[in-house]
């Protein structure tokens, strides 16, 4: 297998649901990054925290347009004109930005998923699946590096780091086993060899983020039960930033150029 | 480098020496403010590398750094330099031109010296041509480079990225959205 006309239908549905998901988490996660530019708390970190805004939302286009190879759909449109029902993304990503500790710790979890996603994905036998990940991979190793020192930093820079730091982990944890959770395509996908399989992927992941917290002496909470709902359930949060993220492209859906 | 401390909540500054190609001398392309050397390569990949070129970066805290000018060294004061004690390496970087250019000094080579001003004495010695109009001298030891085994992830996703000028974007239905002052 390796190009879109060797996908028997079935196969070929599943992959542009994955496809969707994948894309989904990283554009909405960009755009909560880039709701820091101008308000970082130092010049430098708006910066970077702007480019890997858009670095994630540069791979959200690439999971796109491995789908447009399957169905022709078009990027923008999909971006754009769908209504937050219609979203895939984990819930992780669309919670409001909350402070620099909620922003770097949520960033941390999702670089540490999406290295060990990628690096999967980079083997999958869907060829343009594994080359645009193989080009994401590259990226998400700074990533991690950023998110990463961020986590140590607030772990062992002032008590009030600490505490802000706990507080976020608190949030986010029972959000966090979403990211590896298997849609219902995603066992047959596996079979082909398409996307990785979903538990050693997951404990790849778990394990990254837990070594990671107890290196950091950070405490991880209790295991909860996964959020209930699958992808296609959101909360409000999401509904206020599809209307920012949407506003121009609705402002004049029929422009030729932007 | 411990107990650099904060000056004004944004962490002490850093400068930052990036390298174009492998057979291109590091050359300072302005500085950074971080919390420590680690945060400070990852800001100046961030601020200084996220588009050009780069193979390689360093950073030294900008307190580390000992500059004079070619004016400063000839002044009617002789130059003294430190002496005795144990000799410390030295990286020397030294601008030779007073062309307009996006970069400062540029990494010339090393020096041993018991001092930043005997560094700046061996350096005069060590890399007479072409003559030099400043000279930084910074502690080796003070100078962090970014991985090497990690340079791929750091620079390479730069290459395909490029700077879209603004004419990049297209004009919109012209006659409907007219350029201030015709054409442009």
């Amino acid at each position: 297998m390796s190009g879109p006309h060797d996908l028997d239908p079935a196969l070929r549905g599943a992959l542009i649901a994955r496809l969707t998901a994948m894309a989904d988490d990283e554009l909405i996660l960009g755009h909560r990054d880039s709701e820091w530019t101008g308000h970082a708390p130092l010049l430098e970190e708006d910066i970077a925290l702007a480019n890997i805004a858009q670095d994630e939302i540069g791979h959200a286009l690439l999971w796109l347009e491995v789908r447009t190879g399957l169905d022709g759909s078009d990027p923008d449109a999909l971006a754009f004109f769908r209504e937050a029902g219609d979203f895939r993304n984990v819930r992780l990503v669309e919670l409001p930005r909350g402070d620099w500790a909620f922003t770097m710790l949520r960033q941390f979890l999702f670089d540490a998923f999406e290295t060990e996603l990628l690096e999967r994905l980079a083997r999958s036998s869907y060829a343009p699946l594994a080359e645009a990940a193989a080009k994401a991979a590259k990226e998400e190793i700074f990533h991690l590096r950023h998110s990463g020192l961020w986590l140590e930093r607030l772990a062992h820079g002032t008590e009030e780091s600490r505490r802000r730091l706990e507080a976020a982990l608190e949030q986010l944890w029972p959000y966090l086993p979403q990211l590896w959770q298997a849609q219902a395509g995603d066992a047959a996908l596996a079979e082909a060899g398409v996307v990785p399989e979903p538990t050693g992927l997951e404990e790849a992941a778990r394990g990254r983020v837990l070594a990671a917290l107890a290196r950091v002496g950070v405490a991880s909470p209790a295991e909860v039960a996964p959020n209930p709902g699958g992808r296609e359930r959101h909360g409000e949060a999401l509904v206020a930033l599809l209307i920012d993220m949407q506003s121009v492209a609705r402002a004049d859906p029929g422009v030729d150029a932007w | 480098m411990a107990g650099r401390a904060p000056r004004d909540g944004q962490g002490p500054r850093w400068e930052v020496f990036k390298q174009d190609a492998s057979d291109k001398p590091h050359q300072a392309v302005g500085s950074v403010h971080a919390a420590d050397p680690e945060h400070a390569l990852l800001m100046a990949r961030s601020v200084h590398a996220r588009r050009p070129a780069a193979v390689s970066l360093w950073v030294a805290p900008a307190d580390a750094v000992f500059a004079v000018t070619e004016e400063e060294l000839h002044a009617t004061a002789p130059w003294t330099v430190e002496e005795g004690g144990s000799s410390r390496r030295f990286l020397v970087f030294r601008k030779t031109s007073h062309r307009r250019a996006m970069t400062f000094v540029d990494h010339v080579g090393v020096v041993d010296a018991p001092g930043p001003r005997a560094a700046v004495a061996a350096a005069v010695d060590a890399f007479p041509e072409p003559p030099a109009l400043t000279w930084w001298v910074v502690p080796a030891d003070d100078v962090v480079a970014s991985p090497e085994d990690e340079a791929d992830a750091w620079f390479a996703p730069a290459r395909d990225k490029t700077y879209k000028q603004q004419s990049a974007y297209g004009l919109l239905a012209p006659g409907k959205h007219k350029r201030a002052g015709g054409s442009s």
